[in-house]
C-alpha cells in the first residue's frame, strides 16, 4: 500500500492503490445496482400507479344515494348488497365498518324480502344468532344445517349466484336488527369503507402476469433474492480475480 | 371513542364466538406427536453442544476459528432465520400484503452491503466483538464500553422477538398458557446456550439449518401438490395462488378442495393483499422504502451477524460465507410469502376467525391438512429457528458484557475462568430481562425484531461503515455520530413505549409516523454519519498508528 500525502490516509472515495481503485469502481458499481433494483424500481411502481376501484365500487357509487335514503329500488338494492358482501369477504376489515356494513346488507335484504320472506328471514338469522353463541364447534351439524338453510334462504332474494364466493360469507353476516334504518353513523362508516377497501393501487406493473405472478409480486419476492445472490457472487468472484491479478494474499 | 366502540363490538359478538371456536380447534390441547418431535430435536441439539463444548474462551467466542466456507454460511444462515424469519416474515405478509415484501428485501439486500463494504475487512481487523472493533479503531475506552451496551441493548431487543416466537410454538405444542409457554421455552433456550457455548452453537447451528430449511419446505411442497399448483417449485409455484387471491376463486372452481374446518377453497377478490401500499392495510410507500432500508443498514450493523465474521480463517472465506448463508437464507425467504398466501385464502371464511399472525405458518399447515407429524416437525423447525438465534444473540451480549465491559474495561487481568464465569452470569440475566419483556406481548414478532435493526442501523453501522473506510473518522466524530443517532433512536423508543402505554406525547402523531420503532434508521444512520463526518473533519486527526493499521492490516 502506498503512502498518500497526507500519511496513512485511508478514504473509499480516493484510493491509493491499484487494487483500492478496482475495488471502489467495482463497490460502485455494484452499489448502484442494488439501490437501483430495489428502490429504483419500488419509485418507478409509486409514479405509475392509479388508484383502481374495483368494479364493485362503481355499482355502490351508483346506488348508494337511494340505499342510504330508502328510496333504492330492487336492482339498486342487490348492486349495493354484492358491494357489501365484496368488502365483508375481505379478511381484515375494522370492527366499526364491518358493524356497519353487516347492518346495511342486513337491511337491504329484509327490504328485498315480502312480509312472509322478510318474517322467515329475519327467524332465521335470530335462530343461527343463537345457535353460533351456543356451539362450541364450528363443525356442529346443527349450526351447519342452519347456516346452509340461512344461505339457501337469503342467496336467492339477492340473484347471488351459485358459485359466487360472496356466497361464504353471506349468512355470517346477517345480523338482527333493533332498527330497520341506518344510523348517520352507520352512513359515515359505510361511506369511508367502501373506498378504502375496494381502491387499490394498480398499474401496468401490477396488472401484467408472469410465471403466474402479478410482475411486481415477481420482481420483489424473488427476482430481486435472486440478484442480491449473484451480486454478491459476482463481487466475491472479482475480488478473488483481482487479488490473485495483484498477487494479494489473504 | 370508547362509547362507540362498545355497542360495536356488541353487535359482533355473535360472530367473535364463532371465529372463537374455530381457532381453539387449531390449538389449546397437546400434540403429542410435535412434542416428542420436539424434544426429540432438542435433545439432539443439547447433545451436539455437549459433544462440542467451549473449552475456553477463545471456544466461547470465536469456536476456534475452525469452521469452513459452507459451514459458516450454514452458520449464518442458522444464526439468521429467527423466529422472525420462519414465522414472523408470512405474518407481516399475511397482515398487510405487499407491505410485508419490505421486510424480506430488507432482511437479505442488507447481506450485500454486508458482503461489499465490510465483511473482509473485519476479518482482517480481528477482533472478536463489535466493541473491540469500535474500542480499538476509536482509541476509547468509553467507546469500547459504550458500543459494548449497545450490542446488549441490540441483542436483547432482537431476543424479545425470538422469545415471543418460542412461547408461541410451545403454546401450540404443548397446549399451555402462552405465559407458561414463554417461561418454560425461555428456561430450556438458557440451558442450552450455557451447556454449549458458541462452539457448539456453530457446529448446532449447521445441524439447525437442515432441520430449518427441511421442515419449513415439506409442508409447502405438500400445499402446493395438494391444491392443485406447480409443487416442483413451490417457490414459483404460489405465483398463481397470490394471483388467485387477486382475482377470486368462485366456489365453482374449488375442485372440492377445502380447508380442514371443511371450508370451501375459495376466496372473494382480494387485490389489496398483492397491490402496492394498499389504502386498506394503512401503509404507505414511505413506510415501505423506510423500512427496507433501515433493515438493510440494521444487517450490516448487527453485533450477532459481525461476530460471524471472526470465526472464519480468512478474509476470503469470510466473504465467501456470506454468499453461501446468502443463498441458504433465501431458500427461506422465497419461500415464507408461500405460506401467507395459502393462509390467506385457507382463513377466509370468517368462521376461521381471527388467527395469532405470528403463528400463520403452522395454521396454515394446519388448515390445509398437512399430516399433524409434518405440521408438528414445522412447529419444531420454527423452534429451532428461534434457538439458533437466541443463542447467537446471547453469546453476542454475554461477550459485550464479560469480554469487553468486565476484561477490557474494569477488570482487565481477570482469569480466562472468571471471564466464562461472568459470561455466563451475563447470558442468564439477559434471558431473564428478555422473558420479562416477550411477556408484555408489546408487536409482532417481525416488527420487534426490527427494532434492533434501526437500532443497529443508527449506533453500530455507522461507526463500523466509517472505521473501516475512511482513517479521518475520529474519536470525537464518532462521539458525535453516537449522539445524533443515539437521539434519533431513543425519540423513536420513547414514543413508541409511550404509545404502548397509552401516552400521548407532543407531536405524538407525527413522530409515530416518521419515526416509527421499526424504521427511524431510515434518518438516524444518515444523520450519524454526517455528523461524523463533520466533527471528525473539524477535531484532531485519528491517531497516526491507527491509520498504519488499517492500511497494513486491513486494506492491504
Amino acid at each position: 500500500m502506498e503512502e498518500s500525502n497526507n500519511g496513512f490516509h485511508i478514504s473509499f472515495f480516493k484510493p491509493t492503490t491499484k487494487q483500492a481503485k478496482s475495488n471502489r469502481n467495482m463497490v460502485l458499481w455494484l452499489v448502484s445496482i442494488w439501490a437501483v433494483a430495489i428502490f429504483g424500481f419500488q419509485l418507478a411502481l409509486y409514479v405509475l400507479q392509479k388508484p383502481t376501484p374495483e368494479a364493485t365500487l362503481a355499482l355502490f357509487e351508483e346506488n348508494w344515494d337511494h340505499v342510504k335514503t330508502n328510496s333504492a329500488n330492487n336492482e339498486q338494492l342487490k348492486d349495493f348488497s354484492y358491494a357489501a358482501l365484496s368488502v365483508l369477504g375481505k379478511i381484515f376489515i375494522r370492527p366499526e365498518h364491518k358493524a356497519a356494513l353487516d347492518k346495511g346488507l342486513t337491511i337491504a335484504v329484509l327490504q328485498l324480502s315480502d312480509s312472509t320472506q322478510s318474517a322467515i328471514v329475519s327467524d332465521k338469522i335470530r335462530n343461527f344468532e343463537n345457535l353460533a353463541s351456543s356451539i362450541t364447534d364450528i363443525t356442529d351439524e346443527n349450526y351447519k344445517l342452519a347456516k346452509a338453510d340461512l344461505c339457501e334462504t337469503v342467496s336467492p332474494i339477492l340473484g347471488l349466484d351459485k358459485s359466487d364466493p360472496r356466497n361464504i360469507v353471506l349468512p355470517l353476516e346477517l345480523v338482527s336488527l333493533t332498527d330497520a334504518a341506518l344510523s348517520k353513523e352507520d352512513i359515515a362508516l359505510i361511506e369511508e369503507a367502501m373506498p378504502l377497501y375496494l381502491t387499490h393501487n394498480q398499474s401496468i406493473l401490477t396488472d401484467t402476469k408472469f410465471l403466474g405472478f402479478p410482475f411486481h409480486y415477481f420482481y420483489t419476492a424473488v427476482f430481486l433474492l435472486i440478484l442480491f445472490v449473484g451480486i454478491c457472487w459476482l463481487y466475491c468472484v472479482r475480488t478473488d480475480r483481482i487479488n490473485a491479478k495483484l498477487n494479494i494474499a489473504d | 371513542m370508547k362509547k362507540i366502540f362498545i355497542p360495536l363490538a356488541l353487535l359482533t359478538l355473535p360472530v367473535v364466538t364463532r371465529a372463537a371456536t374455530a381457532v381453539t380447534a387449531l390449538e389449546g390441547r397437546l400434540q403429542v406427536g410435535p412434542a416428542i418431535i420436539l424434544i426429540t430435536i432438542l435433545t439432539l441439539f443439547v447433545l451436539v453442544g455437549i459433544l462440542f463444548r467451549a473449552k475456553d474462551t477463545n471456544d466461547y467466542y470465536a469456536a476456534g476459528r475452525g469452521i469452513s466456507r459452507v459451514g459458516s454460511g450454514m452458520a449464518i444462515a442458522s444464526n439468521w432465520m429467527s423466529a422472525a424469519s420462519f414465522l414472523g416474515m408470512a405474518a407481516l405478509m399475511y397482515g398487510s400484503g405487499y407491505h410485508g415484501l419490505a421486510y424480506v428485501v430488507g432482511w437479505t439486500g442488507g447481506y450485500v452491503l454486508l458482503l461489499i463494504l465490510m465483511a473482509g475487512q473485519i476479518r482482517k481487523y480481528g477482533k472478536y466483538t463489535a466493541a473491540d472493533f469500535i474500542g480499538d479503531r476509536y482509541y476509547s475506552q468509553g467507546m469500547r464500553a459504550v458500543g459494548a451496551i449497545i450490542a446488549i441493548l441490540i441483542s436483547i431487543s432482537y431476543c424479545v422477538g425470538q422469545f415471543g416466537g418460542i412461547g408461541l410454538m410451545f403454546k401450540w405444542i404443548l397446549g399451555i398458557d402462552y405465559v407458561w409457554a414463554v417461561l418454560i421455552g425461555g428456561a430450556v433456550v438458557l440451558a442450552y446456550t450455557l451447556i454449549s457455548g458458541m462452539l457448539g452453537v456453530t457446529k448446532n447451528m449447521q445441524i439447525q439449518y437442515v432441520i430449518i430449511i427441511v421442515s419449513f419446505l415439506i409442508p409447502l411442497f405438500i400445499l402446493t401438490a395438494k391444491f392443485d399448483y406447480f409443487w416442483l417449485l413451490p417457490q414459483i409455484g404460489y405465483g398463481s395462488v397470490v394471483s388467485d387471491i387477486v382475482s377470486g376463486i368462485p366456489l365453482a372452481e374449488t375442485n372440492q378442495l377445502m380447508n380442514s374446518f371443511g371450508h370451501a377453497y375459495a376466496i372473494v377478490p382480494a387485490p389489496e393483499y398483492a397491490m402496492p401500499w394498499d389504502p386498506s392495510t394503512g401503509q404507505t410507500f414511505f413506510q415501505w422504502i423506510a423500512i427496507a432500508f433501515s433493515l438493510m443498514v440494521g444487517t450490516a450493523g448487527l453485533p450477532h451477524v459481525i461476530q460471524r465474521f471472526y470465526v472464519v480463517p480468512k478474509a476470503r472465506d469470510a466473504r465467501w460465507s456470506v454468499v453461501w448463508g446468502l443463498f441458504f437464507i433465501c431458500i427461506l425467504y422465497w419461500s415464507a410469502p408461500a405460506y401467507a398466501a395459502f393462509g390467506r385464502i385457507l382463513s377466509a371464511n370468517p368462521e376461521v376467525g381471527k388467527l395469532a399472525k405470528d403463528a400463520i405458518v403452522v395454521y396454515t399447515a394446519q388448515l390445509g391438512s398437512v399430516h399433524p407429524l409434518i405440521v408438528g416437525l414445522l412447529a419444531a423447525g420454527g423452534v429451532s429457528a428461534a434457538f439458533s438465534t437466541v443463542s447467537g444473540l446471547l453469546v453476542a451480549g454475554s461477550s459485550a458484557f464479560a469480554h469487553d465491559l468486565y476484561v477490557k474495561v474494569i477488570n482487565p487481568k481477570a482469569p480466562p475462568k472468571k471471564q466464562l464465569l461472568y459470561a455466563r452470569l451475563a447470558t442468564v440475566l439477559m434471558a431473564i430481562i428478555v422473558a420479562l419483556i416477550a411477556l408484555l406481548d408489546l408487536a409482532l414478532i417481525g416488527q420487534l425484531v426490527a427494532v434492533a435493526f434501526s437500532l443497529a442501523g443508527c449506533t453500530i453501522f455507522p461507526l463500523f461503515l466509517l472505521g473501516i473506510w475512511w482513517s479521518g473518522s475520529n474519536r470525537s466524530g464518532a462521539i458525535a455520530g453516537l449522539i445524533a443517532g443515539g437521539t434519533v433512536s431513543a425519540v423513536a423508543m420513547t414514543y413508541f413505549i409511550a404509545g404502548k402505554q397509552g401516552i400521548t406525547l407532543p407531536a405524538h402523531e407525527f413522530i409515530s409516523y416518521w419515526l416509527e420503532a421499526w424504521y427511524f434508521a431510515w434518518i438516524g444512520a444518515p444523520l450519524a454519519i454526517i455528523a461524523n463526518i463533520v466533527v471528525s473533519k473539524l477535531t484532531k486527526k485519528t491517531p497516526v498508528e491507527i491509520r498504519k493499521f488499517l492500511i497494513e492490516n486491513v486494506h492491504a
